[in-house]
């Protein structure tokens, strides 16, 4: 019976480790995601650097919003495009209202398309890198400062930056609790 | 060794009858027959739903039940027929047949081995009773993905507990069958002398050691993202949905495996006995398996081509499954090699066998369709697919339990069954499940979706031929069960030999097996 037991302590050892696995798919997915542009992520701290420098190449950036869930907020680009010169620095922002009657907590999501052009999409300054508290009716500015990257291949068309907004007003107020 | 064997024997002296026995027996024979007994209720069960469903489609708008309830059914139906009906059938026909073919006395651990069942039974009460929550039960479709599954209604814990019960009690029973099969083979069975069904289970023992777990850890994030605040799959805290998907189709792939390769080992032992020839090509067959099982790791993301992937990704996965026809038809190459030129004989067994070469090789053609990325994004979430994945799971690996039930029930019990009862089964489940599935593909086509209640009038007529094979299909296996318990009534006149071309261990013993089968274990040469 002595090999029945080394063939358990074996295969329990498989068990756990493919347990652990699966757990560890979910940073392997985030830096499969890094290195191949996938899902259009953006940088998610701002971008600090200098090396940027201004191109005569014109590029038309699209904004287009969404609200997560069908929750009570307005959101909506200030302006839906901008042509912008390449390594210029350019000021944008979004427009959002409380449309319930409580103060909500909320936090956006970012994403690029076409993913992979993703990195050259590069923001100094944005709403997306912190919560927002908005009080019941209140209408608040949501500022952008981006800079697109003159590494940005040619012939590349438009970018299309996309925000959803969640409200995290439960997760927030249970994390208070806490 | 022997005195394991002993100690064994002294517990049968004291066994306690009734329903106790039932309880507390570490018998593999009987712990095989609560297997299948369970699993023939839960196909009922899940066959029951998947009426409601085909009722619901005879026609198109709203006619019987409501969408909430319509999908808790496609996907009940789902969890049922795959962790209910089939796995625990393969895992019954596995203590049944294992120890008896490689000449041991029971499983390696026989207490275990009645613990991973037992689970089965609380685990199933749990799904079930989330039908009954005011909220209903899962409606997000067996896969869980979220964000649906995150937001659905109360039952969603009481799923993945249940998952969780369930992969646990694959996970033990699997490690059980792998310490059987490597330790206790009779003297002189080498690897490459095990019966091919031995060597199925054993490589399919091996893909659920390594894929449940993965399930596990899937749904535990899913746990933790809807109870706890983390943000795995919810965008909203940083995390990606896709990314569960991609967890999921890990598992779920071998997963598709787990439910087929048994049955490849079903058919490999039966085809044989009637053509009164060898296997054509066995260790062909192993390596044709083993592969299947390797590659069944590196093609998960073809269930998922339309959710945005890198060009180069399609492709990998484009290619890697293609090349899951190659062993794959090696498979059915051996298969008719092995009649060719056999004198072949066509009895209950045999039949569902040939059915199942034919029809399972039609669901892997249908396969490669969807296996072609650009055709893909047409056929997607389509019931294309939904034909697709029936023709390998009913006439496969259904067909296959079936054929193994007629197969070995006369060295189970001691008695035949009605070979003109058992025919009649065979053509009306043959009829009847190409009637219920072939339609599908011409809607599937034609840009039916998949999962919901209503659908364009132009797919009317399709949808009540598929109905009517349905409800033809369903009553057919009332048949099979009536044939089961005839079998049953009748007197002990089996041989120990029940089939003139039968091969292997288990046809030595007397027929029916002895509740303690090779104390003294067989030389094999």
């Amino acid at each position: 019976m002595k090999s029945v037991k080394s063939t358990i302590t074996k295969l329990s050892i498989v068990v756990v480790a493919m347990y652990g696995f699966s757990y560890a798919l979910v940073p392997i997915y985030d830096t499969f995601c890094e290195i191949t542009g996938l899902n259009g992520k953006t940088n998610e701290v701002a971008y600090t650097g200098s090396d940027i420098e201004k191109e005569n190449r014109f590029i038309k950036i699209k904004f287009i919003s969404n609200v997560a869930n069908s929750a009570p907020l307005y959101f909506e680009p200030a302006v839906t495009e901008m042509v912008v010169q390449v390594g210029k620095p350019y000021n944008t922002h979004y427009v959002m209202k409380n449309n319930s009657t409580k103060q909500l907590h909320t936090t956006a999501s970012p994403s690029v398309t076409p993913g992979k052009f993703a990195e050259y999409f590069k923001k100094i300054e944005c709403f997306c890198f912190n919560q927002q508290t908005i009080n019941s009716g209140e209408v608040k500015d949501l500022g952008i400062q981006f800079v697109v990257d003159n590494d940005l291949p040619n012939n590349i068309g438009d970018i299309v930056l996309s925000y959803t907004m969640f409200d995290i007003t439960n997760k927030v107020v249970e994390a208070d609790k806490l | 060794m022997s005195t394991n064997i002993d100690h064994i024997k002294e517990e049968h002296h004291h066994q306690p009858s009734g329903l106790m026995r039932w309880i507390t027996t570490t018998n593999h024979k009987d712990i095989g027959s609560l297997y299948l007994w369970f699993s023939l209720l839960m196909f009922f069960i899940g066959g029951f739903m998947a009426l409601i469903i085909r009722a619901e489609l005879f026609q198109p708008g709203l006619q019987l039940v409501v969408p909430g309830f319509f999908n808790q059914m496609t996907t009940m139906h789902a969890l049922i027929m795959i962790f209910g009906a089939l796995m625990p059938a393969f895992v019954g026909l596995a203590n049944w047949q294992l120890p008896m073919m490689i000449g041991a006395p029971d499983m390696a651990l026989p207490r275990l081995n009645n613990w991973s069942f037992w689970i089965l039974p609380f685990a199933f009460t749990m799904l079930l009773s989330t039908l009954f929550f005011e909220s209903g039960g899962p409606a997000a479709g067996w896969t869980l993905y979220p964000p649906l599954s995150l937001q659905g209604g109360n039952s969603m814990p009481f799923v993945i507990f249940s998952l969780h019960l369930l992969g646990a009690s694959s996970i033990l029973g699997a490690i059980n069958v792998i310490a059987t099969i490597l330790n206790m083979r009779a003297p002189g069975m080498t690897l490459m002398k095990m019966p091919i069904f031995v060597w199925t289970w054993l490589i399919t023992a091996f893909l659920l050691i390594a894929a449940m777990p993965v399930l596990a850890g899937a749904i535990t994030m899913l746990l933790t993202d809807r109870f706890y605040g983390t943000s795995f799959f919810t965008a909203a805290g940083g995390g990606d949905p896709v990314l569960f998907q991609h967890i999921f189709w890990f598992f779920g792939h071998p997963e598709v495996y787990i439910l087929i390769l048994p049955a490849f080992g079903i058919i490999s032992t039966i085809i044989p006995a009637f053509s009164r020839k060898k296997l054509f090509g066995y260790d062909s067959m192993v390596y044709a398996t083993a592969s299947i099982a390797l590659l069944s790791f590196i093609v998960w993301a073809h269930h998922m081509f339309t959710v945005g992937m890198p060009l180069a990704g399609e492709i990998f996965f484009m290619f890697t499954t293609m090349l899951i026809a190659v062993p794959t038809g090696v498979k059915v190459f051996n298969w008719v090699a092995t009649m060719w030129r056999g004198s072949m004989t066509f009895e209950t067994p045999m039949l569902f066998s040939l059915a199942f070469i034919i029809l399972f090789t039609i669901g892997g053609f249908s396969g490669l369709m969807l296996a072609i990325t650009p055709a893909d994004f047409q056929y997607h979430d389509t019931y294309f697919v939904v034909a697709h994945f029936h023709y390998v799971l009913v006439p496969g690996a259904i067909f296959a339990v079936i054929a193994a039930v007629y197969y070995w029930i006369p060295k189970w019990t001691g008695k035949m069954y009605n070979e003109t009862l058992g025919k009649v089964h065979f053509w009306m489940t043959t009829i009847f499940v190409n009637i219920t599935f072939f339609p599908m593909h011409f809607v599937g086509l034609a840009g039916m979706p998949r999962r919901i209640p209503d659908y364009a009038v132009q797919f009317t007529d399709f949808n009540m031929i598929a109905s009517i094979g349905a409800f033809g299909f369903g009553l057919s296996q009332l048949l099979f069960v009536y044939i089961l318990f005839q079998t049953l009534r009748q007197p002990v006149t089996a041989a120990d030999k029940s089939w003139e071309g039968a091969e292997g261990l288990e046809w030595t013993l007397p027929s029916p097996a002895p509740y303690h089968s090779f104390d003294t274990p067989p030389k094999v040469d």
